[in-house]
């Protein structure tokens, strides 16, 4: 249980940290648009990570994924419709 | 008689609500990871009361399923801590972003919030907001109620369960959290500006994937920071 203790002691640390840094901040200037543009970097770092991993089938799939959201503007759809994908080209190749 | 202390409160409660609706079908892939987790859980001989407890209490599944798989694969304590952490720096620069949604709030609020936070709800968070809905601190509670509900019970589940269960990657469900990010990254585009930081963030942690011997979650780190300041540095159009 040392394990359980030190990563629920840790991550809400590092949670809380994360919430003293942000106010600490300025609220305009470069600082303010370095974390009003932090979402989406993060996300787009996340998608490339998992990407750069990823098979040849998930890379189609991925494609899907991208055309349904920009076709459809979905999250649920584009879910079910990737995983529909990923399996179909796994089943392909 | 008008009361905007009762308005506040409804407002709160509908927020809240549609957070917790629009997050399901993310709740639904956390259930196939947390059957994954219970298993690896029972493969390090916890109970299902010591499963839920680490569930409830560090909701963060990554960093669960990597500090028991260390454990299990004979590493020790400190080990699997530090690997676990590590996984869990990226949260730190979630809540860094969410000033303007814990101004004002009470501690307990805050505490909760903090604790609430994970890649989902607050990744959807910033999604429905780009589509122009108003949303703010109650959506991302009920969205992180809603997983959190789903993750303590899938995996305390998962103990007893998930040999059960068929393979997710058969049916190609591994794949649901990467297609409802990339979702989510169409909905966070705002137009010209993001071209050179997201281009930065892509090009950073794609370096660090290839040519740093570090978790992989480093690279999200590194990359979240590198787009951001590239978005702090260049000239306001």
């Amino acid at each position: 249980m040392l394990l359980a203790a030190g990563l629920a002691v840790g991550t809400l640390s590092l949670r809380l940290t994360g919430y003293f840094l942000g106010f600490r901040l300025p609220e305009t200037g470069a600082w303010a648009r370095a974390f009003s543009a932090l979402p989406g970097c993060l996300i787009a770092s996340l998608v490339t990570v998992i990407l750069m991993t990823a098979s040849t089938a998930e890379w189609g799939a991925a494609a899907v994924a991208l055309g349904t959201a920009l076709l459809m503007r979905s999250v649920p759809l584009s879910m079910l419709i990737g995983v529909g994908a990923v399996w179909f080209f796994r089943t392909l190749f | 008689m008008f009361q905007p202390g009762l308005v506040n409160a409804m407002t709160a409660r509908h927020e809240a609500a549609k957070g917790f609706c629009d997050i399901t079908p993310l709740s639904l892939g956390v259930l196939v990871y947390g059957f994954a987790f219970g298993l690896l859980a029972a493969q390090a001989q916890m109970s299902g009361i010591q499963t839920g407890l680490m569930s409830g209490l560090v909701f963060a599944g990554s960093s669960q399923i990597v500090g028991v798989e260390r454990l299990v694969a004979g590493a020790g304590a400190l080990s699997a801590l530090a690997a676990g952490l590590a996984l869990n720096v990226r949260i730190l620069l979630m809540t860094s972003s969410l000033r303007r949604e814990f101004a004002g709030r009470s501690i307990w609020q805050i505490l909760l919030g903090a604790h609430l936070t994970t890649d989902e709800n607050w990744a959807l968070m910033h999604a429905t907001r780009s589509k122009g809905h108003p949303v703010g601190y109650w959506y991302l509670m009920g969205g992180g109620l809603s997983l959190l509900v789903f993750w303590v019970a899938s995996t305390i589940l998962g103990i007893f369960f998930a040999q059960a269960l068929p393979d997710p990657r058969a049916l190609g469900i591994d794949f649901a959290f990467t297609a409802a990010f990339i979702a989510m990254l169409t909905s966070l585009w705002r137009g010209r500006p993001d071209i050179g930081p997201w281009v930065a963030s892509i090009l950073a942690s794609g370096i660090v994937v290839l040519f740093l011997p570090v978790e992989a979650s480093w690279a999200l780190v590194v990359g979240g920071l590198v787009g951001a300041l590239t978005a702090g540095a260049q000239a306001r159009e």
